[in-house]
């Protein structure tokens, strides 16, 4: 690390370098941080969190009651030990809660004043976040399994919604009411996902074990469909045609820079495609362990040099190297099936939500100060009983003021 | 000045400034490590897995058949292994077959043993001269595991009889109408053997207090009349396919029944 200081400083490295080296070194170092805490308010499991991109400081959370919890993540007091405090919920006394369980939650790329969660009970709700009262409900068919606002578009505001119909729907914003439907798939749609490269280019998963890309603006149907075999006849059994998995397909991810697609199965893989040719890159992660029957929430890491994988299989969490393939690390510290993970680029954080209605915070293991601060702070802080990192303590005002 | 020694300077990935530390700072390895970092000899283990097999249980008939997936076991990095793989097929020294019982479980055969054993089969017979022209002209130079009618006729030039002939010798197994997988003559007896000593071996993993057996233990253990194999030919075999969890402990290495 001090090789890559000292590059930074003699301007041999791109400040970039130095900043990927870093935030690497954290992911590696993801650990269960007994200072970090998160409110415990969902008295059933936890199906779905996000964190808002603009600040990267409010957290959604939907659970399997139907309840719907805000909070706060930024750490304020000064203090290592911080829990996230839940700001608002929209509890089982709310009126326009969900009946059913919430499946996806989002917030509105563009500021936290709007967020858009789905439901098992048919429903998809646009909701204010200072009233906390829906502003738009959509009303499906289906079971809602899965939905996506585009985090880069500027043209639309289209809603990408999959549910037990094979047809994705797009609800608009602006005008309230379902104005395209995609067809192609032939059972159930159990994930979207807007490409973060374009904004036109949606990828969907289904039950039928295909994988789709579509681009919206196209009347004709989708733009391609990925294959496993890459098309080599050879490998498939001859009434498997073009499937992304032997399975149902319930996890859909791209990765930060919207090159690269992340699709998980219930045949227990997981495979990296090429977005802009639909290639399998044939990266062998080996068995991640997948029993979801609805859709699985994985997340890839920002600004690290090579991106990691964070995928929950089971009661942990699987750490995968997204391009080698391998398995860095297994995260243990749930006590159920965990279904949900959302990593915070700013802070390398993960946060994981699951069955045993908790939701960790996985936090990378800070460097332990050095011998000579150890000794100093003992004799100055008779007083304070926390160790606080030297950077955060107060040097400058002083005592009469 | 300073942009010209920029780009001399050779760049060092990030990751490997993580790999070393990792490795000085990591938790200690409990056990035997089998394997050893760097680059890896995918064929020297080839060579070691294919000393496993059993040749007198097929009378000698068979060419010796290692699985794709015990190599993961030995192996960590498995798209590694997944490209030294298909380098070799490309040069025409390593095949690969579908075996038919799993959609993933690919046997590899060294092409030199399968063309020996073939031709020593076929010795005497009237098939003879079709399978030495469909070993020459197709297996040498394609790497696919099968082949369709329209490709059999067309690129290779075979006719139908031919393509009945090849099947009857065992080259050819029936796919579907109109197209064929590679295959072993008379590996049935091999696929059979090879379950049932799997589900044998793997039993026996879970019939164990706790599920679990150290590996050494396991190794000892005295076969029953269903396991024809060599029992690290089999162990190789569950560990690669993930049916059992390989844990680094201090008396060794635990092999750990996974319920799925």
């Amino acid at each position: 690390m001090l090789g890559f200081l000292t590059a930074r400083q003699a301007g041999l490295d791109d400040p970039l370098r130095l900043r990927r080296a870093e935030s690497t070194r954290r992911v590696l170092s993801l650990k269960l941080n007994p200072d970090r805490d998160v409110d415990r308010i969902h008295g059933n499991g936890i199906n779905t969190i996000d964190i808002d991109v603009i600040e990267g400081r409010y957290m959604l959370s939907g659970g399997a009651d139907g309840v719907i919890v805000i909070y706060d993540l930024e750490n304020y007091s000064g203090k290592p030990e911080y829990t996230c405090k839940a700001i608002c919920t929209v509890g089982r006394s709310n009126r326009h809660v969900h009946k059913f369980s919430v499946e996806t939650v989002q917030w509105y790329p563009y500021d936290t004043g709007m967020f858009v969660s789905s439901s098992f009970d048919k429903t998809m709700k646009v909701w204010d976040t200072d009233t906390l009262k829906p502003a738009e409900v959509f009303e499906f068919e289906g079971n809602v399994y899965s939905h996506h606002l585009s985090p880069i578009a500027r043209k639309h505001s289209l809603i990408a919604v999959g549910t037990k119909n094979p047809k994705i729907q797009l609800c608009d914003m602006k005008s309230g009411s379902c104005i395209q439907v995609l067809q192609g798939h032939r059972a159930e749609v159990l994930s979207v996902r807007w490409s973060p490269r374009y904004e036109y280019i949606l990828a969907s998963a289904s039950a039928d074990s295909k994988v789709r890309l579509w681009d919206v603006r196209r009347a004709a149907g989708s733009l391609f469909t990925l294959d496993q075999h890459n098309g080599d006849k050879s490998k498939a059994s001859s009434e498997a045609v073009n499937t992304a998995h032997n399975g149902r397909v319930n996890g859909l991810c791209f990765t930060g820079d919207g090159l690269y697609l992340l699709t998980t199965g219930t045949d227990d893989r997981m495979r990296l495609w090429n977005s802009a040719t639909g290639e399998n890159t044939l990266v062998n992660y080996g068995k991640v362990c997948n029993e979801s029957r609805k859709r699985l929430q994985f997340t890839v890491s920002r600004g690290c040099s090579p991106e990691f994988v964070f995928v929950p299989c089971g009661s942990s969490v699987a750490v995968y190297g997204l391009h080698t393939g391998e398995l860095v690390t297994m995260l243990r510290g749930h006590y159920n099936n965990v279904d949900c993970c959302e990593f915070h680029p700013d802070y390398q954080e993960l946060y994981t939500g699951g069955k045993d209605c908790n939701i960790l915070a996985w936090v990378p293991v800070l460097r332990p100060s050095d011998v000579e601060e150890e000794s100093d702070g003992a004799n100055k802080g008779a007083a304070g009983q926390t160790s606080v990192n030297p950077a955060f303590q107060d040097a400058w005002s002083s005592d009469e003021d | 000045m300073l942009q010209r020694i920029g780009m001399n300077r050779k760049r060092a990935l990030i990751l490997d400034t993580f790999n070393t530390k990792k490795r000085k700072n990591g938790t200690e390895k409990f056990g035997t490590v089998s394997e050893g970092d760097g680059p890896a000899d995918i064929r020297s283990t080839l060579e070691y897995l294919m000393t496993l097999f059993p040749r007198k249980v097929f009378n000698d008939a068979l060419p010796q058949i290692v699985l794709k997936h015990q190599l993961y076991s030995i192996h960590n990095d498995k798209t590694m292994v997944d490209r030294e793989l298909n380098k070799l097929r490309e040069q025409g020294e390593l095949l690969m077959f579908q075996l038919g019982f799993d959609a993933d479980a690919f046997g590899l055969v060294f092409a030199s043993d399968y063309k020996a054993k073939v031709l020593a089969e076929q010795e005497g017979r009237d098939t003879q001269g079709t399978v030495q022209k469909f070993l020459d002209k197709v297996v040498a130079f394609c790497t696919e595991l099968s082949f369709s009618k329209d490709k059999m006729l067309r690129e290779f030039l075979f006719t139908d009889s031919e393509i009945t002939q090849l099947v009857k010798s065992g080259v050819l197994t029936v796919r579907d109408a109109g197209s064929w997988w590679l295959s072993i003559p008379n590996s049935g007896k091999f696929t059979k053997y090879f379950i049932q000593g799997r589900k044998a071996v793997l039993n026996m993993v879970k019939k164990s207090k706790y599920g679990e057996v150290l590996k050494a233990d396991l190794e000892e253990r005295r076969t029953t009349a269903h396991v024809k194999f060599h029992m690290k030919y089999h162990i190789h075999d569950i560990v690669g396919a993930e049916l059992v969890e390989s844990i680094q402990t201090t008396s060794g290495i635990l092999l750990r029944f996974v319920d799925s």
